[in-house]
């Protein structure tokens, strides 16, 4: 297991915390709590991933740049792993923003 | 309610209308049984209580340590539904998902007591007891038990195993002892998993790889067919919730219908087997029946010697009951009194008919004696105030691991063991449980854990565990020697049973001469440390709460106690999380 930390420049605020997937093999969990609120300006989102696989610090740095260039969404980020490709990666910070993000009315 | 309305095959509409639960994970599998609207979970991922056992071992936890805790109404019933995430190292339970479990379901036990009756519905995904916490996981599952039991008398107590996973190991006992047990075709139930029984007993014994054999054995309809569950469900959402809602409306059953109270049912059962000729798994359906009521069954001649070899347990109980001829109701399990207190031990048993259960483990037909003995003594002394005491002698292997042991449902026996000590320790009897050899896995949870004070020899030989070192080594995939170099920093992995002392579950470790063949100063020892433990069995509280209350849990059940805690504050605040 390793731990990595990252801190990715982020304006957009979570709404909402958030907690999609599950730490299953080819998978992983994220959850997703907005900030407090005066971190909200020229912010970052700090980012903590535990993963099952060792030596892939780079493609996580990669994944996650993309991802936060992107969406830029605020918050502290925990995500769990359990040896997800990039891909499901991806989508499950896609999905993990979507329902921080979400409001009342989509709900 | 043996049957649940299935769709017609040929309803396509409904077909295609259905939802699928198997595919569903453990947060919205709670969802589609509750009313909807009135979900709220309790000590959710945020509460952050993940295991404190798995990272510092290299495996990365998960926040709400794989169960979900959902209060919320069925049919307009209060009712607390816990769901075990099966994904997440194969709904294995340790320390915090098994806390979350008990908890629950004592939280549930209260409010019925105070007058708002609250089912429980336990969706069982589970492999067992989790090897990588494997003493805390193996407590837990024993205080599940217990706490179910305290629950069941007042609100009922429903399992579903859906599928895919099933349910295997303790975890089974507990799904042995609901008030109703509701199955899909997709659903397994066993106590040993095929692997296993392979790895122990050889290929012969059970094919692992026999597909058909498993399913045979330990299928959702099979289990159903043999009255081991109450009602097969088609994989649906909206049926399934329809059986729990039936299920829940029914209430909690009269004492003594519950499976694991009919001895009467499982000793005519047990009569009706011939180890030497086993049935197939369809006989069984066509000798045993759905419903769970006595068959008819041939009278066996009974050995009732009280001679058989050498071994620990045989040794202590003789010696504690010194001057008093043990009597063996079967020759595998041996009962003597002295002192106002009746012993009870499985011994090893060269010529059992059930031939995995030769060497002193606890099988089908040891859980049904045991059960049987503790179910007399307190029949015995129900009008009396000053009640006996049950001291378990604990040195057992396991469980036994076997195919006709499967195919009957040794969970089922399991549970009926647990559910009479339970019972002696609720009416008032002492019960300690004194443990001079190997104390593993079922087979200690079926004789021994749910006792009030647990006493152990300090002595190397004796060895408390959830599964003896190779196996649990080949299962976490590690050697040996590295199962023993994790155990140094990580208690509940030991095998030491000084390490086993530091998680508040032992009341007493004794220092003896010779475990083997005690000597009169240790027997002297010995037995003034049970007197004592009675007297605080007697005095002290009659569930299993005060092992969390213990020193020993103070400092390394820190993650048991904040569970309790938390969950105990959030449920009675409607806007916690």
């Amino acid at each position: 297991m390793q731990t990595l930390t990252y801190l990715f420049p982020a304006d957009r605020p979570a709404a909402q915390p958030a907690h999609v997937g599950v730490v299953a093999s080819g998978d992983l969990e994220i959850l997703v709590e907005p900030l407090a609120p005066g971190a909200v300006a020229g912010g970052r989102a700090e980012v903590r991933v535990r993963t099952s696989v060792d030596g892939f610090d780079t493609i996580w740095h990669a994944v996650l740049a993309r991802f936060f260039t992107r969406s830029g969404l605020l918050g502290r980020w925990e995500l769990n792993d359990s040896g997800a490709t990039p891909g499901v990666v991806l989508l499950r910070l896609a999905q993990a923003a979507a329902v921080a993000t979400r409001t009342e009315h989509e709900a | 309610m043996n049957e649940t309305s299935a769709p017609d095959a040929l309803d396509w509409q409904h077909v295609l209308r259905r939802r699928g639960f198997l595919e569903l994970d453990a947060r919205s599998r709670a969802q589609a049984l509750l009313d909807p609207g009135t979900m709220r979970v309790l000590c959710g991922p945020f509460d952050r209580l993940e295991s404190p056992w798995l990272a510092p071992q290299g495996i990365v936890p998960q926040a709400d340590d794989g169960v979900v805790i959902a209060r919320g109404t069925v049919d307009g019933r209060p009712a607390v539904i816990a769901s075990i995430e099966q994904r997440f190292l194969g709904g294995a339970i340790g320390e915090v998902s098994g806390a979350k479990i008990s908890e629950a379901l004592r939280m549930a036990a209260a409010d019925s007591r105070a007058g708002t009756p609250t089912a429980a519905v336990l969706l069982l995904e589970t492999g067992g007891v989790r090897l990588q916490e494997a003493n805390l996981g193996l407590a837990a599952v024993a205080e599940i038990c217990s706490a179910l039991l305290e629950l069941r008398p007042l609100a009922p107590v429903i399992g579903v195993v859906a599928g895919e996973v099933g349910s295997f190991g303790g975890v089974s006992i507990a799904a042995g002892l609901c008030t109703r047990l509701l199955v899909t075709r997709e659903a397994r139930i066993g106590l040993n998993g095929p692997a296993v029984i392979e790895q122990e007993g050889g290929v012969a014994e059970f094919d692992s790889s026999d597909r058909t054999l498993i399913w045979a054995v330990d299928g959702g309809e099979q289990r159903h067919a043999t009255g081991l569950a109450d009602a097969l469900v088609p994989d649906d959402a909206d049926l399934l919730r329809t059986a729990v809602r039936d299920a829940v409306a029914v209430g909690p059953l009269v004492k003594g219908s519950h499976r694991s109270e009919r001895l009467d049912v499982l000793r005519t059962r047990l009569a009706s087997l011939d180890p030497a000729r086993p049935p197939a798994p369809h006989q069984l359906r066509a000798w045993w029946g759905a419903a769970y009521e006595p068959v008819q069954a041939p009278t066996r001649p009974r050995a009732e010697s009280a001679q058989g070899p050498a071994s620990r347990g045989r040794a202590w109980l003789t010696a504690l009951t010194a001057g008093v001829r043990p009597w063996a109701p079967i020759p595998s399990v041996l009962r003597a009194q002295r002192d106002g207190a009746v012993y009870l031990a499985v011994v090893p048993d060269p010529d059992n008919p059930f031939h995995r259960a030769r060497r002193g483990e606890v099988g089908l037909t040891e859980c049904l004696a045991l059960a049987e003995q503790i179910r007399a003594v307190v029949a015995e002394d129900a009008g009396e105030t000053d009640k006996r005491a049950l001291v378990a002698v604990v040195d057992l292997p396991s469980q036994a691991y076997g195919l006709i042991e499967e195919m009957s449902g040794l969970h089922q026996a399991i549970a009926a063991c647990v559910d009479a000590y339970q019972a002696a320790r609720t009416a008032g009897h002492p019960v300690v449980a004194l443990v001079v050899g190997t104390a593993l896995s079922g087979g200690f949870l079926a004789h021994g854990l749910q006792a009030a004070q647990i006493l152990a020899l300090d002595e190397p030989g004796v060895e408390i565990h959830a599964m003896h070192k190779p196996a649990a080594a080949r299962i976490t995939q590690r050697t040996v020697a590295q199962l023993d170099e994790l155990a140094q920093t990580i208690t509940p992995l030991s095998y030491d049973v000084r390490d086993w002392a530091k998680l508040g579950l032992c009341d007493g470790l004794l220092a003896v001469e010779n475990a083997d063949e005690p000597t009169a100063k240790d027997t002297a020892i010995v037995g003034a440390a049970i007197a004592e433990a009675i007297v605080r069995a007697r005095t002290g509280p009659r569930d299993l709460s005060r092992r969390l209350d213990s020193p020993g849990a103070l400092a390394t059940r820190g993650a048991s106690r904040a569970v309790r805690e938390r969950l105990a504050r959030q449920w009675i605040h409607e806007q916690a999380s």
